[in-house]
């Protein structure tokens, strides 16, 4: 049974939680949230009914699927948790953490020839399953060996999961309540249960940097992109926060490895031209805010900013063009309207 | 004044997480050192047991303050404010009539909530 029974700040979001699900019944990652309160609380079919309930409003919804995974796990209803996390697995064949947990589900419940195969696939696709089973003493000498302690140990690790997204979720939800240093808490002990997971790391290093310590914020956000180096949002998170300590040097090199990973976010070819443009780079700029233009033709900031670009370097007859064309879309844009006259 | 319009714009993004505002329908831009704001402007999950007029109290005031945060960055000399919903009339905050059923809509089409 869940550990954190009892705990006050858990009963007192539950029953916050419960009031917004009143208002919003129709937000699944409220009825997914609720959910996992319950499950803290040990009442285990009101958190399979919301767990459902969110995956009926929404039924791609990946974390609720796993959760509902877990929950079954903890109710002992081995078919049911094998089912999801099979066709999790077609899905993604080569998560690590999901032959992981079927490793210890089978571990659970009695087959441990399948187990160790799964042991097996979890080390192969994901080189932190290689440390934690060799800590373990469970990989040996190229193979796994499943003894008593180690089986003992494992059999319990499915609620680290669990526990990780709860203390997840309530860190989020402290962070949106403005308890910044509570938040810390609870996201530091979501990373420690699940080390692997960069999304913890990644929120972790947003509740640091709007609490103001830039430097562990850059800290987390390194960490979760050494997890996950195509998490192309967190290099944009990273210039962000170089942008907030005024170094743009550094702002520049991370935005521009973002626009990389994610050459169709025109918001981001929009900052990286923001820029080059206030280091006077006004051809890189140009170049950024013509690309954002072209994924998102009505992205009018960037419409503007082009224009204002084209006035400075004295290109009249351009700057006309892009003002006009934002007063067709905006025409009571009065600010725009001087800008153009003041041209004409 | 040195007029660093990314460092305007990573600021205003802090501010808005900090925020009670549902900036998920919103759009902001800096050209030197003027701040762009856009879209619709709401209260993120705002529960006020169904009375109008203390919603639109706390949103009101919730607007005061916002802008009154972006204008007090370092290097905004100005700031433009294009809600489709609010607007500004002889320095109050105002509602534009006929926007409330867009935004209901949108709501019902936006159920699940991202991270931070």
């Amino acid at each position: 049974m869940m550990r954190t029974r009892r705990n006050p700040i858990y009963k007192r979001i539950l029953s916050e939680i419960e009031r917004e699900v009143q208002f919003h019944p129709r937000y699944a990652d409220l009825q997914n949230q609720f959910a996992l309160l319950w499950m803290v609380e040990g009442e285990m079919e009101k958190a399979e009914n919301h767990f459902l309930e969110a995956l009926r409003l929404n039924p791609k919804y990946r974390e609720a699927i796993l959760n509902l995974g877990f929950l079954y796990i903890e109710m002992r209803r081995w078919k049911e948790a094998e089912e999801i996390f099979l066709s999790e697995v077609k899905r993604h064949p080569r998560d690590g953490s999901l032959h992981h947990v079927l490793g210890i589900l089978y571990l659970q419940a009695g087959r441990e020839k399948e187990a160790a195969a799964r042991i097996h696939k979890s080390i192969r696709y994901h080189s932190y399953y290689r440390d934690y089973y060799k800590k373990r003493r469970v990989w040996q000498r190229g193979g796994v060996h499943l003894h008593q302690k180690a089986e003992r140990t494992l059999k319990k690790t499915h609620l680290n999961h669990h526990y990780a997204h709860l203390h997840n979720f309530i860190g989020l939800y402290l962070a949106k309540k403005g308890k910044s240093a509570q938040a810390v808490k609870e996201l530091r002990k979501a990373a420690r249960l699940k080390p692997d997971e960069f999304i913890f790391h990644a929120n972790l290093g947003t509740v640091y940097a709007y609490q103001g310590a830039y430097p562990k914020a850059i800290h987390e956000y390194q960490k979760a992109l050494e997890i996950d180096p195509f998490y192309g949002l967190g290099y944009a998170n990273l210039s962000y926060i170089y942008g907030l300590m005024r170094r743009t040097h550094e702002a520049l090199r991370y935005m521009k490895k973002a626009v990389q990973m994610n050459p169709r976010y025109a918001d981001l070819h929009y900052n990286l031209a923001l820029l080059y443009s206030d280091r006077k780079r006004y051809e890189e700029a140009a170049f950024e805010l013509k690309k954002a233009l072209r994924i998102n033709p009505n992205y009018l900031f960037a419409r503007i900013n082009l224009g204002v670009l084209y006035e400075d370097q004295k290109r009249w007859k351009e700057a006309r063009r892009e003002y006009r064309k934002i007063l067709q879309v905006t025409p009571d844009d009065e600010h725009i309207r001087k800008r153009l006259e003041r041209i004409s | 004044m040195l007029k660093e319009d990314f460092v305007i714009q990573s600021n205003i993004r802090r501010m808005l997480i900090r925020s009670s505002i549902d900036y998920s329908r919103m759009d902001f831009g800096t050209v030197k050192g003027v701040v762009y704001i856009r879209g619709f402007f709401r209260i993120s999950r705002l529960y006020t047991d169904g009375d109008e007029e203390e919603e639109k109290e706390f949103t009101v005031k919730t607007l005061y303050s916002f802008e009154k945060k972006i204008r007090s960055l370092s290097g905004v000399t100005d700031v433009i404010f294009q809600f489709l919903n609010w607007r500004k009339e002889k320095g109050q905050w105002v509602p534009i009539e006929g926007k409330k059923k867009e935004e209901e809509k949108d709501d019902d089409e936006n159920k699940t909530e991202s991270n931070l």
